[in-house]
């Protein structure tokens, strides 16, 4: 998507007069971002590394940095194989840099300006966490005493909610809520990571396998699931079996909370499973009956190990895939702003990007 | 109702004429001037005359009887004489309006409030009236220009000329005089050819705040060409532009192998599937079509004649088609803050449908469509065009005058509810129906 004029983007990638910006080289430290900081999310390291990216050339000119900002971006996305949640941090990033340079809205000159995103780059990552802590503090007035909460997959902020509602509720050595965990078998080592450490907090997590969603759903009182990309009509981009947890749950009549930051926020708009502008083949038709997909052991419970192993995601599928729960599911969602209805999330996209 | 049934006034009669009179002097004064009028208008009646415009009868009856009755049974207490000495005259005059068949409304009771005559000819029209408006109210009123945007379009066009023909009088500001005493006029005229469309009420405000801000020094020609320039960038922006971002953003989504089901005609559903044809995408149309104006016959036309591959169908044989459809484009007169659809009569159908076979509908519709009204039904808030647009000329319906119970009903559009639409694509991005409202604020209310 967007340039694919090779004349826009060929000036501004050989232009750097360093060696040390070959195109490869933001990949290589949105990678190591991850790997060093595993509380790191998608988004808020795609915006670190394009600072980092900032800081090493020498754009003199608004546009250059723009266009150089932009052709980075693409390269960046089109390196990842599902880059929905990674997109939202450039094209927040491309967005807040083009009003902060903007001549009318900043009294600073370009170089003031460059200089303050370079000194402040730790900036985003920071008030990314900060962001994480406000909502699990949000989380104590969604999880009432007592109750049981399903949820699935490994998001830092459902895992971050959970335990400070965990160490507020706790009296003695009992807390006062449950948690039913639904297991993936394909990232199993993922999941038993934030099971042993709901455990360890003193959290009762019972772990069933997605087929017992349905089964289990009477007992639950609330769904809580994190997401890589929140769309713009207030739907969620989350692992795969999000969607369907969503319909029982909403079959159920049973409250889904969505937890994520506002930087999640994403400028896309999805009709429908496969609308999401990229292959997933989850879905492939064989006659070869021999060809039945082996269930791939996951490669560890760290993030970057998605990425890394990411190019080869072709010949494993459904493992790493993602699904979309439209916003007819959600109930609300938890972000650091506050507890915002789906519908909301289009007025907050609406007001950064007018 | 006094009007349907002119019998009951004489039921009523013994009633007054049973209470003693006891006349003081200024009440006499009165008994007097209602036997005046019951004078006058049995005068009136003996001339034979029926009353004017009979299927108008509610209102005629009303001014009529009201007169007589002001005097006469709002005091009853008072001049029993006079009614005693009234009535009889009142039930001689019904005799005949009983025999008219024509007194039979003929309006369909909860649109009575929405039904107007409208203007169709040049007489009658304010002399202030501008050629060019007297012109387009025509082609409005008959249906040749039609269409949200297209009339938008025409008007602002000629409201340019009407702008481009006024000299200031003197003595005047072009910025006091102009609103009130030339463009009030020709506002009045095109709403009783056809009720303005939300876009053009939206349009105006801002044409009406542009003209205010010209300062009262700027010399005649100059604010002219001012004024003019604003128009024109007013239908850049946001009817041409605009059409063509949605178009784009619109077109995106359709993908190979699709079949998009859209209904009646709208012009940027119509360039969207062109856009997306142009760029090579296969995809079928069925073009949902209805009476009485058949606008989909044009869409269906202009697709055929680029070679796409159209299903033409009438509303009532839609069902079968929305299981084959994979998208549903919709084009929208208004989009109603609380992001209800107000559009074509016959789409609400098509969104319902939509929703029952699980097919995502998309709305097209630029932001100056867009309103701050919110409405949960098509009723208070409509169009009736005169009935006999509806009666097919030839069938059973020709003569439905003369039918003696039959009403044609017929509103021009329905209000599509909020939950069977996916997605409206705007020329600021693609929204869901909640963010009706924060668009508005942004594109219609910002500049006001």
């Amino acid at each position: 998507m967007g340039h694919q004029d090779p004349s826009s983007s060929s000036p501004s990638q050989s232009h750097p007069s360093s060696s040390t910006d070959s195109p490869s080289s933001i990949v290589k430290t949105y990678h190591r971002l991850l790997t060093e900081d595993p509380e790191l999310t998608m988004p808020v390291a795609a915006i670190e590394a394009l600072i980092l990216l900032l800081s090493e050339v020498s754009a003199e000119t608004v546009y250059e940095t723009l266009d150089l900002v932009k052709t980075q971006s693409d390269y960046l996305k089109s390196q990842i194989p599902n880059a929905i949640s990674l997109s939202a941090g450039t094209d927040l990033f491309q967005r807040y840099l083009l009003s902060s340079l903007n001549p009318r809205n900043t009294s600073g000159t370009f170089e003031s300006v460059r200089q303050h995103l370079v000194n402040n780059g730790r900036l985003f990552a920071s008030r990314a966490k900060a962001g994480r802590d406000r909502i699990a503090m949000y989380g104590r007035h969604i999880v009432p005493e007592g109750s049981v909460v399903m949820t699935h997959g490994g998001s830092r902020v459902v895992g971050a909610l959970l335990s400070k509602v965990a160490e507020e509720s706790a009296s003695g050595e009992i807390v006062s809520f449950r948690v039913i965990y639904v297991m993936n078998d394909a990232r199993s080592s993922e999941s038993k990571a934030v099971v042993a450490s709901l455990r360890a907090k003193g959290v009762p997590v019972a772990t069933i396998p997605e087929g017992a969603v349905g089964y289990a759903m009477g007992k639950v009182d609330l769904v809580m699931v994190g997401a890589e990309g929140v769309v713009e009509n207030g739907g969620i981009i989350s692992r795969l079996g999000t969607y369907q947890i969503g319909l029982l749950a909403k079959a159920a009549e049973k409250p889904f909370y969505v937890a994520a930051e506002s930087h999640k926020f994403v400028r896309l708009y999805p009709l429908d499973q496969f609308d999401l502008g990229f292959d997933q083949e989850v879905i492939n038709f064989t006659t070869n009956s021999g060809s039945e997909p082996d269930k791939t052991p996951t490669k560890g419970s760290e993030k970057h190990d998605y990425f890394s192993t990411a190019a080869l995601s072709h010949a494993k599928p459904a493992v790493d895939a993602v699904d979309y729960t439209p916003p007819g599911c959600v109930t609300a969602l938890i972000t650091e702003s506050g507890v915002l209805t789906p519908g909301a999330v289009s007025e907050e996209l609406i007001n950064v990007w007018w | 109702m006094p009007s349907s049934n002119p019998a009951h006034p004489p039921a009523e009669a013994p009633a007054p004429s049973s209470d003693p009179p006891k006349l003081t002097g200024p009440e006499l004064k009165k008994a007097k001037q209602a036997e005046k009028a019951a004078r006058r208008a049995q005068a009136v009646l003996e001339k034979g005359q029926p009353p004017p415009a009979a299927p108008r009868t509610s209102t005629a009856q009303n001014a009529e009887g009201g007169k007589a009755a002001k005097g006469q049974q709002q005091r009853r207490v008072s001049n029993a004489a006079a009614p005693i000495k009234n009535m009889p005259i009142r039930s001689q005059k019904a005799q005949p309006v009983v025999e008219e068949p024509a007194v039979e409304d003929k309006t369909v009771e909860v649109y009575r409030h929405l039904r107007k005559p409208r203007t169709t000819g040049l007489a009658g029209a304010n002399k202030d009236v501008h050629s060019a408006v007297l012109a387009l109210g025509l082609q409005m009123s008959d249906y040749t220009i039609c269409g949200s945007s297209a009339r938008l379009v025409a008007t602002l066009q000629a409201f340019k000329k009407v702008i481009q023909s006024y000299t200031t009088p003197p003595g005047n500001t072009l910025t006091r005089h102009f609103t009130s005493h030339v463009l009030s006029p020709q506002i009045e005229y095109l709403s009783s050819c056809r009720p303005l469309s939300i876009s053009m009420g939206n349009a105006i405000r801002w044409l009406k705040l542009e003209i205010s801000k010209v300062d009262i020094d700027t010399p005649d020609h100059e604010a002219k060409n001012g004024l003019c320039d604003a128009i024109d960038n007013f239908i850049r922006e946001r009817v041409t532009l605009a059409g063509r971002v949605i178009a784009g953003s619109a077109a995106e989504k359709i993908r190979h192998g699709d079949v998009i089901l859209t209904f009646a005609k709208s012009s940027v559903v119509q360039r969207a599937l062109v856009q997306a044809h142009e760029s090579g995408k296969r995809f079928s149309v069925i073009s949902v079509d209805d009476r009485p104006l058949h606008e989909g016959k044009h869409l269906k036309d202009a697709l055929i004649n680029l070679g796409m591959d159209v299903t033409y169908c009438p509303s009532a044989a839609m069902s079968e088609s929305m299981k084959r459809a994979t998208k549903v484009l919709l084009g929208a007169h208004a989009m109603m803050s609380n992001g209800r659809l107000y559009s074509r009569a016959g789409t609400a159908k098509v969104g319902m449908e939509a929703n029952t076979a699980n097919v995502p509908v998309l709305v097209l519709c630029e932001t100056i469509k867009f309103t701050e009204r919110a409405v949960l039904d098509s009723i208070p808030h409509n169009e009736i065009p005169p009935a006999d647009e509806l009666a097919l000329f030839g069938g059973a319906t020709e003569n439905w005058r003369d039918i003696k119970g039959l009403q044609l009903c017929d509103p021009l559009y329905d209000v599509t509810p909020a939950d069977f639409i996916q997605m409206i694509v705007t020329e600021s991005g693609r929204v869901p129906p909640t963010s009706v409202p924060v668009l508005h604020r942004l594109g219609n209310e910002s500049q006001v």
